[in-house]
Parts: C-alpha cells; sequence; structure tokens
C-alpha cells in the first residue's frame, strides 16, 4: 500500500493533478472564512460592475485631502471625457453647420470646446444624422460641461429649515485622498454579476457545491456501477443477461434526454442541488458497470479464484477478497471521471435552464446560466463567465491529470 | 488477419450508411429534395384536415419562382435569392419558431409577424378598421372612413369602408366581408367569438360600404360594455367572405379543421404577405398593388420592400444580430441596452434616450393568493410590499428598463401621461410606499399584533410561523431575478419567502384554475397584467381586481389570487357605460385607493408594451420621443396600431 | 459455428427484448411529466376570454383531438398503431403541424453538423493519440496535457470561447444561424458559400472537445499494444517497423470504434448545446422545447429515433466483436 502510495506521488501527472485539486479545495475552504459574507446578498445595484477597488465617495470627502501638484493631472482629466473619437465627431459637427474644416484644429481643445459650445444645438439635425448620432452629441455635450474649470467643487448641505443650500467646504481640482485611510473601501477582484452579487465570492461558494454535486453523484453512480458490474459480471448467465439489459437501457435511452425528463419531472418542489446530483448519478453508472464487468469476466478463471472456488469460499469471500482488490485501482480511476463528469453535466444542464432550482447557494452551472441569460458574453463582461469555464476546466483538468496519472502506475506499460 | 478485414469492410459499409443517411436528410433545404409525404392517417379527427396540411410544401416551393417573376424589376445581375438590403426592414424579438399558419380566425399559427388581433393589432398583412395609438390613446380609421359614431342609445356603432379598399385579389372590401366575418367567428367558436359574444349582438352590413356593430344589450336596454364594443373594431381585423367560403367548403364546416388549416391561399387587404418561411426566418413581400397608396390612406406604398424576421434561439442571438447590424428593429430585452452605444459606439438607439429608454406600458405584478394562512391579513401583505427594494429590482433586473417608483408612483394604471392624469395623485398619497421600508413594515407587523413569540427569528400568525413561496415560470430572467428581491425582502422583516421556479407549461395549468384553491407553492407569483390599449386602464383594473374571474377553470384574464371586494367590483362594473371625465376620476381614483389600503397583489416594475431598440446602420427615420411626427407614431416595432405609420416615414442612410 | 449462431440468436433476443421496452418508456416517460400539455394549446386560444363555457369548450375539442382524454393504456396502443404506419400524430407546441413535419425540418441539419464533426474529430484525435504513443518524447509531453486539458472544457466553454473570440471580436465568421440572413435556400455558390461559414463555429465547436478525450484514449491503447508480446516478438522476427505500426493501431483501434458507433447512434441530441448558443438549427433544441413545452409526441418521437439508432449501433458492435473476438463469444457461453 505504502508503495503503491510513494508510486502514485512520482507520477508527475498525479502530482499536478493532485496539486491544482488541492489547490481548489484550500481555496474554498479558506476563502469564507476571510470574507464570512454570504455569497447570493445582492451587494451592488446595477449590473456587471467591473473588477477593481471601489472607495466610497461620501467617505472620501470627510477623510483628509491632500494637495499633489501633478502635471499630468488636468490632460488626464480631459482625456477620460474627451477621447480622440469624441474630438473627431465634435469636428463633423462643426463642419456640418458650416465651419470651415481649415478653422478647426481637434488638438487644440480650449478652441475647440470654444466652437462646440457656441455652435452646439440639440434641436439642429445635419443631413445624414441619425437619431443615434442626435443622442450621441447630446450625451457628449453634457460630459464635456465644465471639462476644463480649474474651480474648486463646492460642497453643500440640505438645510431643512430654510431649504437651501448650505456650503459645508470646497474641493480642489488637486485634492486626494488615502486610501488607506478611508474606512469604506471594496475591494471585487471579479466585479459583480447580473444580480449585482459579488462574483468571487459566489464563484468560491459555487465551486463548493458543485464539488459537492461531483462527489454526490460520483459515488452513487460508481457504486451503483461496480454492485452491478461485479454481480453481473461474476455471476454471468441469466443474471448477467438482464442487468446488461438494464445497462444497455440507460446506453441507448441517452441519459441526457433521461435528465431532462427526471429533472424535469422532479421540477415541482425541490430541484435543489443535491436532488440534482442523485439524478445524475443514477444516470451514468453505465459505463462504469460495463467495464467493470468486462475485468471482473477476464479475472473470474485466473487460477487464484478458481482456487478460491475449490476451497469452498463464499460468493462475497471471492468477491471481496479475490476479485475487488485486483479492480480497485479501476474503480478509483472511474470514481474520478465520474466526479468530473458530474460537474460537467450539472454545468451542461444549467445552461439549459434544467439545473438546480435554488437560491440558496449558487452552482457552476447556475453562475453560468445566468451570465448568458443577461448577455455576460456578448456585453464583454468576460468576468461574470470566463472564470466560471475556467473553474469548470480547472477541475476537471486537475481530475483527469491524475487519472492518467494513477492509470500509469497501475498500468506499467504506460510507463515511458 | 481475415476478421480485421471484414471488420474494416463492415465499418466501411456503415460509414457509407450513415454518409446516405446524412445527405438524405434536407442539410440544405431544397423544397425539390423533398417529395410530399403520405398524408398520415389520423387518429379522430376529420382527415380533410390533414390533407389540407400539406400544401405549405408546395408554397415553399413557389415563393423563389414568385420572386423570379418580380426579379424582372430589379437591377439585372442582382443576386434573386438574396433579400437587397437596402429594401429589407430586418426584426427580432418577435417569432419564436417556425411559422405554422397563416389563418387569421386562428390563434395558433404561431406567426408573430401578421397575425395577432390585440389592443394594438398588428396590421402588416390583415387589417382592422381603425389603428390605436397607444401614445394619445386616440383610433385613427384604417379600412373605415372617418370616424365611428355611436347612435343617441349608445347601443349601436356605425361606420363606413373608404371607398378605395380592396383585397389582395382585387375585389373591394366590402361591410358584408365585416360581418361575414363575425358571423364565422361565432360560428365556429373561434377566439375572436369566443371572447366578444358575451358584448356584441351582431354585426351587420347596412349597405356596402357602412357597418353597423349592435351591442348586448342588459335588461334596461342598455349596453353590457360599450367599451368592449368600440375595442372590437381597432382589435379584430376584416377577412374576405368569399376566402372564407372556400375555407368553410375545404374544412367541411367542421371548426377545429376550420382552425387548423394553416391558410397558404388566404386574401388579405395589408401591405405585406408571405414570401418565404422555413426553420430560419420569416420573409414578407410587400404587395404593390396595395390599397392603401391611394390618397385617402397613407398617400404611398410603405418604404422597405421586404420585412425579415430571422429565428434566433434565444437572446443573446438576437442581441448578437442587433449588435452586428443583422437586425434594425429589436423587440426583444436586451439587458443593459445603453452599453451598445455607449460603451460599443453602435448606432442603435431606443425611443427614449435615457433610462427607462422604452414606454412603460404593463405592470408585471406578484400576485397574493389570499387562501394562504396570513396572507389573508392585509398587514403582511402591505409590509412584504412595503420590504421589498423596488430600485434594485429596476436596476439589476431590468437593467434600468423600467420607471422607477419614484418617477411613477405605483397605482393600476401604467406610466404612460394619459393615464397618469386619469386619477388624483393627491388624494392616495399617503397610502404610497417605495418600498425598502423595513423599518415601516416590521412596525406594521407590530401593530397588527403579528410578532414572533417564540424566538425562532420568524414571526407567526394562529400559531404558525410565516413561511411562504415566491414563484414565477422558470427562465422567466427578468421575473426571476425581481422573485429573487423579493425572497430577500422577507428575511429583513422575519417571514420566510423562499423561491421556486416551475416549468411555464406547469406553472401556467396551475395559475389558470381558478375554480379551487391554488396549491402549495404559490403562495406570490408573478404574472401580467394588460398594457396599453382602447379600453385600458378599465380591462387592466378589471382582471388585477375583479372577482368575476373566481371559479374560471381556465382563467386567462386575471385577479388569479382571487381577490374579492363588491365595492372594487361595482366600480369596475360601472366604468365602461360612465362618459362623464369627472366621475371617471372619482371612480379611477377610489379603484386605487382600495388597491393601495388592501394590497391584493403588486407591482414589482413597469415594463413597454413592446421593447423597441433601432439600429441605423441601414435604416433611419425611426420613431423617437420627440420627432415632430403628428399624431405620433409609438414605438411598437412599425407594426402594431397606429405605429406601422412608421413604415412610410423610413429612410435609407446612405441612400 | 452453432456456438456463433447461439450467440448471435441471444444478441438478438435481447435486442428485441430491449427495443419493445424501450418503446414503452418512450411513450410513458414524457407522460410522466407534470402539468397539462393541451393547456397550453389552450391558453393561446383562450387569451382575451372571459367566459368559462367558451374555454372549457375549446379544452375539450383538443383533448378529444389529442386523445390525451382516454385512458394511458388506450393512447398507448393508439399510438403503437399509428408508428408502425409511420404516423407520430400532432406535435403539441407547434400545432397543427405534424410531428413528422418538424423532424423533416430539423434532422438534416443536426446530422449533417454531428455525423462529420464526430468523424472528424474522432479521426484526428485517434492519429494525434496514436502518434503520441508513437513517437513519445516531447509531442507526447506537450500533446497529454493538451489533449486533457481541451477534453476538460464544457461543452458549451468551448462553444462560448469560440463565439466570443471569433464572431463577436474578430468577426470573421457569422454569429447565428444556419445560412446568411439575407438569403433564401437555393442552388448557388453564395448560398453554399454562407451554409459552409455558418457551419464552422459549431462544427468545429464540437470537434475540438471531441479530439482531446480521443487522443487520451487511443494513446493508451497503442501503448499497451506496442509493449504486448507479438510486438516484442515481431521486432525480434526483424519485421519492418511500418508494418508493425500499422497492425498495432489496426488493434488498438477496436474500442475505440465501439465509442464511435455508439457516438454516432446519439448523435441526434448531443449537439444541443452548439445549437442553441450558435442559433444552428437542428433537432437538438427541438426536443429542448419539445420537453419544455411538454409536446409529448415530439419527445416520444425523437426519443424513439435515438433509442433505435442507438440500438442498432449497440447491436451491430456486439455482432462485429462476437465475430473477432472469440473470447467474447466464450466468455458469454458459460
Amino acid at each position: 500500500m505504502k508503495h503503491t502510495l510513494r508510486q502514485v506521488f512520482e507520477s508527475g501527472k498525479f502530482v499536478s493533478g493532485f496539486a491544482i485539486f488541492v489547490a481548489i479545495l484550500l481555496v474554498v475552504t479558506i476563502y469564507p472564512l476571510l470574507v464570512p459574507e454570504p455569497p447570493l446578498r445582492i451587494i451592488g445595484q446595477g449590473t456587471f460592475f467591473e473588477p477593481g477597488i471601489y472607495v466610497n465617495v461620501y467617505d472620501s470627502i470627510s477623510a483628509p485631502h491632500f494637495t499633489l501638484n501633478l502635471d499630468e493631472a488636468a490632460e488626464r482629466r480631459i482625456a477620460g471625457r474627451l477621447a480622440d473619437r469624441d474630438r473627431g465627431a465634435i469636428l463633423t459637427w462643426l463642419v456640418g453647420v458650416g465651419i470651415p474644416e481649415s478653422e478647426i484644429d481637434i488638438a487644440n481643445t480650449e478652441q475647440l470646446l470654444d466652437q462646440w459650445f457656441s455652435n452646439f444645438d440639440p434641436t439642429v439635425r445635419i443631413p445624414g444624422m441619425t437619431n443615434a448620432d442626435r443622442n450621441y452629441y447630446i450625451r457628449l455635450n453634457s460630459s464635456i460641461q465644465g471639462l476644463l474649470s480649474t474651480e474648486d467643487v463646492i460642497i453643500a448641505h440640505a438645510n431643512e429649515e430654510t431649504a437651501s443650500l448650505e456650503a459645508a467646504g470646497t474641493i480642489r481640482p488637486s485634492a486626494y485622498v488615502n486610501v488607506g485611510q478611508i474606512p469604506n473601501v471594496r475591494i471585487l477582484p471579479l466585479g459583480t454579476d447580473n444580480f449585482g452579487r459579488d462574483v468571487l465570492t459566489e464563484l468560491v461558494k459555487a465551486t463548493a457545491v458543485s464539488l459537492k454535486i461531483g462527489f454526490v453523484a460520483g459515488i452513487i453512480a460508481t457504486t451503483i456501477g461496480l454492485i452491478l458490474g461485479l454481480v453481473s459480471g461474476y455471476v454471468g448467465g441469466f443474471v448477467d443477461d438482464v442487468l446488461m439489459f438494464i445497462t444497455n437501457m440507460f446506453i441507448v435511452i441517452p441519459s441526457f434526454v433521461l435528465l431532462i425528463l427526471i429533472s424535469f419531472s422532479i421540477s415541482q418542489e425541490q430541484r435543489g442541488a443535491v436532488t440534482i446530483a442523485v439524478v445524475i448519478g443514477f444516470t451514468s453508472w453505465v459505463w462504469t458497470a460495463r467495464a467493470v464487468r468486462s475485468q471482473v469476466i477476464s479475472l473470474r478463471n485466473r487460477d487464484h479464484v478458481n482456487l478460491s472456488k475449490l476451497s469452498g469460499h463464499s460468493i462475497a469471500h471471492i468477491i471481496f477478497r479475490d476479485i475487488l482488490p485486483y479492480i480497485a485501482s479501476y474503480v478509483v480511476m472511474a470514481l474520478i471521471l465520474q466526479i468530473s463528469s458530474a460537474i460537467l453535466a450539472e454545468a451542461g444542464l444549467s445552461i439549459l435552464g434544467l439545473g438546480p432550482k435554488t437560491t440558496e447557494v449558487p452552482t457552476l452551472g447556475l453562475m453560468m446560466n445566468w451570465a448568458m441569460i443577461y448577455q455576460a458574453h456578448i456585453l464583454g463582461k468576460w468576468w461574470a463567465y470566463l472564470p466560471v469555464i475556467i473553474v469548470i476546466a480547472l477541475i476537471a483538468f486537475s481530475m483527469n491529470l491524475m487519472n492518467t496519472g494513477l492509470d500509469q502506475v497501475f498500468n506499467p506499460a504506460l510507463r515511458e | 488477419m481475415k476478421h480485421r478485414r471484414l471488420l474494416f469492410l463492415i465499418i466501411g459499409l456503415l460509414l457509407a450508411l450513415s454518409l446516405t443517411l446524412a445527405a438524405c436528410g434536407p442539410s440544405v433545404p431544397t423544397p425539390e429534395a423533398e417529395e410530399p409525404e403520405p398524408a398520415p392517417t389520423e387518429v379522430e379527427a376529420a382527415p380533410a384536415e390533414e390533407e389540407e396540411a400539406a400544401p405549405p410544401e408546395e408554397e415553399e416551393e413557389a415563393a423563389p419562382s414568385e420572386e423570379e417573376e418580380a426579379a424582372p424589376a430589379e437591377e439585372a445581375g442582382a443576386d434573386p435569392n438574396a433579400l437587397p438590403r437596402n429594401e429589407t426592414l430586418y426584426f427580432n424579438g418577435q417569432q419564436w419558431g417556425s411559422v405554422v399558419g397563416w389563418n387569421p380566425y386562428s390563434n395558433n399559427n404561431n406567426n408573430a409577424m401578421t397575425i395577432a388581433q390585440q389592443d394594438n393589432a398588428r396590421v402588416l398583412m390583415f387589417e382592422t378598421a381603425y389603428l390605436y395609438n397607444m401614445l394619445d390613446s386616440q383610433v385613427y380609421p384604417l379600412l373605415a372612413d372617418g370616424p365611428y359614431e355611436w347612435n343617441a342609445d349608445r347601443t349601436e356603432i356605425t361606420f363606413s369602408i373608404k371607398p378605395a379598399a380592396h383585397w389582395s385579389d382585387g375585389t373591394p372590401v366590402t361591410a358584408e366581408d365585416y360581418a361575414y366575418t363575425w358571423a364565422t367567428h361565432v360560428k365556429y367558436n373561434t377566439p375572436t367569438g369566443a371572447a366578444n359574444i358575451d358584448y356584441i349582438d351582431d354585426i351587420v352590413a347596412v349597405d356596402d360600404g357602412t357597418v353597423m356593430v349592435k351591442a348586448k344589450l342588459d335588461e334596461d336596454g342598455n349596453a353590457l360594455n360599450p367599451l368592449l364594443v368600440e375595442a372590437y373594431l381597432s382589435t379584430n381585423y376584416f377577412i374576405q367572405k368569399a376566402w372564407t367560403q372556400t375555407l368553410e367548403e375545404r374544412v367541411g364546416n367542421d371548426a377545429t379543421a376550420l382552425l387548423a388549416d394553416p391558410a397558404e391561399d388566404v386574401v388579405y387587404s395589408g401591405p405585406y404577405h408571405k414570401y418565404f418561411a422555413d426553420d430560419s426566418k420569416v420573409v414578407l413581400i410587400r404587395d404593390d398593388n396595395y390599397w392603401g397608396q391611394d390618397a385617402s390612406m397613407w398617400g404611398s406604398l410603405p418604404v422597405p420592400k421586404y420585412l425579415a424576421h430571422v429565428i434566433f434561439k434565444d437572446n443573446a442571438a438576437g442581441t448578437t444580430a442587433l449588435q452586428a447590424g443583422e437586425v434594425d428593429v429589436s423587440q426583444q430585452f436586451n439587458s443593459n441596452v445603453n452599453l451598445l452605444w455607449e460603451q460599443d459606439g453602435l448606432p442603435i438607439s431606443t425611443y427614449v434616450p435615457d433610462p427607462p429608454y422604452m414606454i412603460g406600458a404593463s405592470l408585471p405584478t406578484a400576485f397574493f393568493n389570499l387562501d394562504s394562512p396570513g396572507l389573508d391579513q392585509v398587514a403582511v401583505r402591505k409590509a412584504i410590499a412595503m420590504a421589498v427594494d423596488y430600485p434594485t429590482i429596476i436596476a439589476n433586473a431590468m437593467t434600468n428598463q423600467s420607471a422607477t417608483f419614484d418617477q411613477v408612483p405605483r397605482s393600476l394604471m401604467n406610466p404612460t401621461e394619459g393615464e397618469q392624469a386619469l386619477y388624483d395623485h393627491e388624494a392616495v398619497a399617503d397610502l404610497q410606499w417605495v418600498g425598502n421600508d423595513i423599518e415601516g413594515a416590521n412596525a406594521l407587523l407590530d401593530e397588527a399584533g403579528i410578532v414572533d413569540t417564540d424566538g425562532d427569528g420568524w414571526r407567526e400568525y394562529e400559531g404558525e410561523n410565516l413561511s411562504y413561496v415566491a414563484t414565477c415560470p422558470n427562465g422567466w430572467s427578468d421575473w426571476q431575478a425581481g422573485i429573487e428581491v423579493v425572497a430577500a425582502a422577507g428575511a429583513e422583516i422575519g417571514i420566510e419567502i423562499t423561491s421556486n421556479y416551475p416549468e411555464w407549461s406547469v406553472y401556467q395549468t396551475v395559475v389558470t384554475k381558478s375554480d379551487a384553491p391554488l396549491p402549495e407553492g404559490y403562495d406570490i407569483f408573478m404574472m401580467w397584467s394588460d398594457g396599453a390599449g382602447p379600453t385600458q386602464p378599465w380591462g387592466r383594473i378589471r382582471k388585477l381586481m375583479s372577482s368575476e374571474f373566481i371559479g374560471m377553470s381556465s382563467n386567462w384574464n386575471g385577479n388569479w389570487g382571487m381577490y374579492a371586494n363588491p365595492d372594487a367590483d361595482a366600480i369596475i362594473q360601472a366604468i365602461p357605460a360612465e362618459t362623464d371625465p369627472d366621475a371617471l376620476r372619482e371612480m379611477y381614483t377610489d379603484l386605487v385607493r382600495i388597491y393601495l389600503t388592501e394590497v391584493p397583489s403588486f407591482t414589482l416594475m413597469y415594463r413597454p408594451q413592446s421593447f423597441h431598440t433601432v439600429n441605423e446602420t441601414v435604416w433611419t427615420n425611426f420613431p423617437y420621443e420627440g420627432d415632430g411626427t403628428n399624431p405620433p407614431v409609438p414605438p411598437l416595432n412599425l407594426m402594431d396600431g397606429w405605429s406601422v405609420a412608421g413604415l412610410y416615414n423610413l429612410e435609407l442612410v446612405n441612400p | 459455428m452453432k456456438g456463433y449462431r447461439n450467440y448471435f440468436l441471444t444478441k438478438l433476443l435481447w435486442f428485441l427484448v430491449t427495443l419493445v421496452v424501450a418503446f414503452i418508456l418512450n411513450f410513458t416517460l414524457p407522460r410522466l411529466m407534470p402539468g397539462d400539455p393541451v393547456a397550453a394549446i389552450v391558453a393561446r386560444m383562450a387569451q382575451g376570454m372571459s367566459n368559462t363555457t367558451g374555454v372549457q369548450a375549446i379544452y375539450e375539442q383538443y383533448t378529444e383531438l389529442f386523445g390525451t382524454n382516454r385512458p394511458i393504456v388506450e393512447q398507448f396502443f393508439i399510438y403503437m398503431r399509428n408508428v408502425f404506419r409511420g404516423d407520430f400524430g400532432f406535435s403539441f407546441s407547434q400545432y397543427p403541424r405534424t410531428v413528422a413535419d418538424v423532424l423533416r425540418t430539423s434532422i438534416g441539419w443536426t446530422i449533417a453538423l454531428q455525423f462529420p464533426a464526430i468523424v472528424v474529430g474522432w479521426s484526428i484525435g485517434n492519429w494525434l493519440g496514436a502518434l503520441a504513443a508513437y513517437r513519445k518524447g516531447t509531442f507526447d509531453k506537450i500533446l497529454m496535457p493538451a489533449s486533457i486539458f481541451a477534453s476538460s472544457l464544457p461543452a458549451f466553454g468551448m462553444a462560448i470561447i469560440l463565439l466570443v473570440i471569433f464572431a463577436v471580436s474578430l468577426k470573421w465568421l457569422p454569429t447565428s444561424g444556419g445560412y446568411g440572413y439575407d438569403l433564401i435556400p437555393n442552388f448557388s455558390w453564395r448560398f453554399m458559400w454562407s451554409v459552409i461559414t455558418h457551419y464552422q463555429l459549431p462544427f468545429w465547436s464540437i470537434v475540438l472537445i471531441t479530439i482531446g478525450g480521443q487522443a487520451i484514449g487511443m494513446r493508451a491503447m497503442a501503448i499497451y499494444e506496442l509493449n504486448s508480446d507479438y510486438v516484442k516478438y515481431s521486432r525480434f522476427m526483424g519485421i519492418k517497423d511500418g508494418k508493425i505500426v500499422r497492425y498495432v493501431f489496426r488493434n488498438a483501434m477496436l474500442p475505440q470504434i465501439t465509442g464511435l458507433a455508439l457516438a454516432i447512434g446519439t448523435m441526434l441530441f448531443g449537439a444541443v448545446v452548439a445549437e442553441v448558443i450558435f442559433s444552428y438549427p437542428g433537432l437538438g433544441s427541438t426536443i429542448l422545447t419539445a420537453v419544455l413545452g411538454q409536446d409529448y409526441p415530439l419527445v416520444s418521437a425523437t426519443t424513439l429515433i435515438i433509442t433505435i439508432m442507438a440500438l442498432l449501433a449497440n447491436f451491430i458492435i456486439e455482432i462485429i466483436y462476437g465475430i473477432l473476438d472469440p473470447r467474447i463469444k466464450a466468455a458469454q457461453a458459460d
């Protein structure tokens, strides 16, 4: 046993797969301890906030301000609100209302804005201009108001008694705050999703749930497959025919269709994560059963089994002592594959809208499904779906690596 | 070794067989490759119907050749099988799944481009007498000539038909057609017939050009519901008598067969008709003999020669096509639609440039099951409604494509100006709630004596923990997201709310069964309300609050929570006959007061009548707010009610 | 020969039994789903109706038409009788279209997409796997983990990544549909070309994830064979390497071919994710909508076709194995 284990851990593939898997497990266990927030809490009002550091504006007003005289500050401010594309559009407008192109210099911000403000009229419709263009110019006009202003911004309180505004302070264009001094800063490493939930927190929890689904489904499938395979292969004859018949039924009625039908039928009440796991388990044992059966058939005529039979050992004894140990390694590998394919199956079901219907816990498939429904992929909100795909792929990858590693250990022929 | 050879031979044969199979399949849907299927014999129904089911194939074959006949008009060298981009207007979000038929008597055509007899009727192929305009709440004559007139008792409506109006076969549209259409609806108990038979007594032709619609009368000799009689004029199509008779003959006067007929040979009066339809798209082509080019109607033909709708499998695919400029007019929920122009810089716009981007018209509503223990208590219902975080629903679930309740306080009215003016905002201001009011909700429950006595965190009513299931159909994303927020609100006020999403096919059968109490799992559930139309807001209020629907085994109207209030019923009954604006305002205000006091249901968001997003890559001059059109063209995808006027204003961006 | 006949007859018997049971299951399973499909049709008819009797009349009319008001056993026999005549009845969700009509328009797309994709994915995968086994070294070191990673990606993940990269960002290929949005099907180069370009993304999204799994399997099989006694003996006898390799791979292919046959047998539903994400016409998404819309006749018909194809594939494989490998037959005999 020890020897086998050492061999297993000498396999590079197994070790890398194992390392990835353990890393995932560690994150899944440790992260909730550090960020104890409920994973499904809606924190953002609005959808798909970009990953980044969110600093509370209210707090930064009252936090100590520091003056930093940096040269590029004004330039950056202008560039942020007046991109090259906008300058081009202003040029088009000005030419459209009849200003000679030679008089316009789009690099000269001050002059350009001056010309813009004296010529822009939202009611004018230049020939060839679409409604979308018109909306764009109106938006542009309001966003560049006061762009060149160097005056301070006044912070005012509303006085409830007099219903007037009272100045409470000013903010200079050169004022800075130190993020460390602001009590409310929230880091959203993967932004928020369509519900306004923190994607990272949700992803960690979803990974844990999906792993659980994988384990439950994998263990169920492997157990059923193992038992049916053992009985079918060892007993043979009519029992074998009947069991193989059942197995064939499950092969020919595609398990995906079966899954849909079953999960649809139980939709009424509890289509929770565990239920889905059980359903996946009960429909995916077929290959394990077939493979175990063929292994057992080849084993049962070996000398040591025959010897055992001659010594009058019970069937249970033979199966447990003389057959099971020989296929144990195979069963372990089958289990690993079952787990990874169950995680993929849950995700596949969810993407079709047939996954678990739970609002207590997220799963990887559900996260993916919602990201697709709110079209994260075509709006360029990569953080809502790409990490999910990567996590699913990493889990499956680590399992498959471990599996290949084990294969090479148990089947010396595969070693290089 | 021989065995191996054999194996490869067999496998080779297998592959060849499968390849042949693949080749046989209409991978490229070529009509001539398919022989007409032998008409399958049917279990029970008339065999005639089956035989009629065959023609669609032939029609599809015919379509391209039809176009070849039309082709000479176009430049030589143009591909006759490609729709010229400059002459085609593309849609999305209307047609899901392939078209089944073109039969204006049936509701089972799955034909979203041409058949929708509703408040804002779709008039591309079949036409109504009048067109409703949701922006000014007026009707404008289409096939009718001038406004309709009530007689002095308000029991009969008379209108005349435009002399220029004619069918696609060239024969004039007559009053007899209209009368026969109604007679057919009644005779075969079509959906239209069944829906109106309680209010319309008869429709007769006074002469060739004049129609009289007689209302059903009550004991006192007054029209039962003049509002619904008026609405019939702008809701239901003219169908040709001669064609109807052909159809009747074909189906042997069998009602089921009549409704199941795909009607490929139908005669129509509208500007467009079928050009091509398969699993991937539907294309309509303009009828250049359309009567409406007469000066008495539009004075010209609609601008696009083709109207095409590609059938997408989900919203995402539709949005991608919109981004790519392959769709001009989008009637689907494009989440975060503003990013398409703000972030992607695409020439895409909505009717209103800023949130809520659309004209809200309907009120997606959460109904309370009034039989659930505890939900019979006003305090519990109102507390839940007060605790819900509406701004989050609107910002997240609707991605800001709904007015907020700060902008438009809740009532039974949709957020259009016309309806908002119908009730006294001041009179009910005290009853309003803005949502997210946890303190207020808790206080309300405490005051009602519904408290948590056993300290488990959940309040009890009559010894039972308050625990509910909030539900809506699976996959209805904005509603689901809304329900999630409702469930979250429960926990804040000591009421356990869990969510559940059954499939629509299950959900609808449960919710519409109003002759028995709703089963467990349907304590708080989402359904729609009416949008904008000639009978609104009366029709919407009736469907939200009237107890007349309790007891229906298949209730597709409303009040699914089975709320009953005799006062409300009496007002709802009285409104259709009332013509005095002040009295109406009084009545509507009373209804809003009852609604806000008793909270039989509560609105989660405002939703537009149709989503309406346009891409101006090829076409421009779509309707937008303040576009100067008079009467204003509503943003209903250029096909519903008065919105069809927009088709005559379109221009090419690069002519 | 007698042994073989027995083997064949037993297999045939079980094939028929499985077929019968599968047929019954295909009928029963969809009908076990909760909800009332006729109500869905009536729903479309009844919108706007406010009188109870009218709605009830329509409902009864359709339960009569579809026979859903009869006992389920009677429905089964009617169904069986009709299926033997090739009549699957009306589709509930697309009424008044017939199931045959729905299937005819969509099945070709799925076969044309899935069959080549499976065969190409399978061939490339096996070729790469064999190469990895034979060449070993760096080729194997890079190829193996790459194949494992590719086969670890979920099908929709691959589809979405391809969509985002090649259609949305690079705009090299169309995003959705089976052919150009502005075309009417016909025999022209333009249309053909459009079909081909629309075919690429769904096709490769299936091929790419097939390759990985096949490569891993083939590599393992090939290594077993390369280390087997007959290879060592042949080498010892001085038979040319090329010849040995040919035999080795033929043997290693055997189990792979089982997989291929079964994949082809069950291919009709396999492309559902690609069909949905690329809005590609086909049967997979038709089945999905049928299940969601409780379209019993359509679900039963499609699952029946899938079942028969899979059963046949399985049966043929078993028969061939019986011929090729006497050990299997012998194992069955005792």
